[in-house]
């Protein structure tokens, strides 16, 4: 299957010298859910800027549909691959909830009934009709990262990159964003998140990347990439506590000795119950 | 060192926000608003005035939903500046005794006469009129808005787009500052006047280096959602009703009588 987005050799560089990003090379396929682990610092945003085409890279290529994007087309990756700011305040610039979901959608040039129905229709996602005359300055922190996402929403991005959208956010609004998350891929977008929350990564995921120092340094299914004790401790992660725990449950005889690791505590109750 | 947030550019900000004229079409405020001051400012009656502030506040309390106590509030503080005027105009110095009231100071007298009096309550009733019909618009009109109707009698696209992003920075700014103040009152940063003045130092330049890293932020923010140097929004349509614009004509008309009369 043609891959959605392929990249080559990717190399960015920020003015302080230092390679962000030192030849990275990923295929992403329509509908995957990707999970961007690694340490601060490790290039993990550089890619996502690089992805949308707001950054152009020094060198390397990014290929969409197959076809490589070049200078000109970079707008393209704007339309078709959007992405979601770690920090709600430095994306939010319009005065009203409504007039700030609608910015993207105006950018695309769209007619205006268009546009409403989409601004209509992402804040109906992300539940935030009640909001729609309010100041941004005036909302909460989760109601800004709602905000957020619902900007990316109505650009209707085949791709969508989320930078850390969990951080700073409360429990409840962990588990709002996950259901967003899941009901998004079942709709067959394509979602990438940057994370350090691993057992979030872990139950959430279908492919595991890791960044570090610029470079990728794994890029397997979740149960592999955790599996790997060198690695997790090269690229300063940690295990998931599900993986641990099933560890526990193995060493005593409670689970199968060869069963892989369960990616929910669902999935580990129902193992644990057909034994 | 505790603070509220209760005046200052939040609270006018809310009130715009919060008024119930705000749904009203923001052209036809504009019209209204700046009618009426036109109408106060040429009739230059004392009547016509005071018939502007009563319809003014009356229509901010009936359909702005806003309380007279807010109203008149912020009408003092206006208030309070042009009566210190209007005292000036009111009253003359002179080395002699003058005019039908005088004050006997030290060297010379301060004197006002009836005539005097009449005309400053005349020209402060008139600047409060006017208060009062720029009142009816930042009360119930958002910035936002507001930089809408310049740009649609075409002021220069750069400039309305500038003060959009100004408005939206203001409150980034504030909002950073409030933070870094905290902050710097956490560590005792506000304890006497010497420590004061170099935290106040510190945070200026810092939010000043915060603000250069936030605009490069902000600008990769708006290319990623396909920024190419024209910003627009949806603007919410909000026609203008029949009754508004009889209503409007009606108290114009009603000044008019009130002017010749």
């Amino acid at each position: 299957m043609q891959p959605i987005l392929q990249v080559r050799d990717l190399r960015f560089c920020y003015d302080s010298g230092v390679p962000a990003l030192d030849g990275v090379s990923l295929d992403v396929h329509a509908g995957e859910r990707i999970a961007v682990l690694g340490p601060n610092g490790a290039g993990k945003s550089t890619f996502f800027l690089c992805l949308n085409g707001v950054l152009a890279p020094e060198s390397g290529q990014i290929l969409l549909d197959g076809k490589p994007v070049d200078k000109k087309a970079r707008k393209t990756l704007c339309e078709r691959v959007g992405i979601v700011f770690q920090n709600a305040d430095d994306q939010i610039i319009a005065s009203t909830v409504a007039s700030e979901v609608s910015f993207g959608p105006m950018n695309l040039r769209l007619p205006r009934n268009e546009v409403a129905r989409r601004v209509d229709h992402a804040l109906e996602y992300m539940d935030l009709q009640a909001f729609r005359a309010r100041p941004p300055h005036d909302l909460s922190g989760g109601e800004k990262k709602r905000v957020s996402i619902a900007d990316i929403l109505a650009m209707e991005s085949e791709v969508i990159l989320l930078d850390e959208p969990a951080a700073s956010l409360d429990p409840a609004g962990e588990e709002r964003l996950e259901r967003v998350l899941a009901r998004l891929s079942d709709e067959g977008r394509t979602l990438l998140i940057s994370t350090h929350d691993v057992d979030f990564a872990f139950r959430w995921a279908t492919r595991a990347v890791v960044f570090f120092a610029g470079r990728i340094l794994a890029d397997d299914a979740p149960q592999t990439v955790f599996g790997d004790a060198a690695l997790l401790r090269q690229a300063h992660l940690r295990r998931p506590v599900l993986a641990e725990v099933f560890d526990v449950l193995r060493a005593q005889g409670m689970a199968p000795p060869d069963a892989a690791c369960p990616t929910t505590v669902g999935a580990l109750a129902r193992l644990l119950g057909e034994k | 060192m505790a603070h509220r947030h209760t005046h200052g550019p939040h609270s006018i900000d809310r009130l715009a926000y919060q008024s119930g004229m705000r749904g009203w079409n923001p052209a036809f405020k504009t019209v209204l608003a700046v009618g009426t001051l036109v109408f106060c400012l040429a009739a230059d009656r004392p009547a016509v005035s005071a018939a502007v502030i009563l319809a003014l506040a009356a229509l901010q309390k009936g359909k702005g939903k806003l309380t007279l106590r807010d109203y008149f509030g912020l009408l003092l503080v206006s208030l309070a500046f042009l009566l210190l005027g209007g005292a000036a105009v009111a009253c003359d110095i002179s080395t002699v005794p003058a005019g039908d009231w005088q004050v006997r100071l030290p060297w010379f007298y301060v004197c006002a006469s009836a005539d005097s009096v009449r005309f400053a309550a005349s020209l402060v009733l008139k600047a409060l009129g006017a208060v009062s019909a720029m009142y009816l618009l930042a009360l119930t009109t958002t910035a936002c808005e507001l930089v809408d109707v310049l740009r649609r009698a075409h002021l220069p696209p750069l400039l309305c787009e500038l003060m959009y992003l100004i408005y939206r920075f203001v409150f980034v700014l504030l909002d950073m500052y409030g933070r870094m103040r905290q902050a710097a009152g956490a560590r005792l940063g506000w304890r006497d006047f010497r420590t004061s003045c170099r935290a106040f130092g510190g945070t200026a330049g810092n939010l000043f280096v915060l603000a250069l890293r936030r605009s490069r932020v902000y600008s990769d923010a708006m290319a990623a959602r396909g920024y190419d140097g024209d910003l627009r929004f949806l603007e919410e349509e909000k026609p203008v009703r029949a009754a508004q614009i009889v209503g409007m004509l009606l108290f114009w008309a009603a000044l008019i009588v009130l002017a010749v009369l």
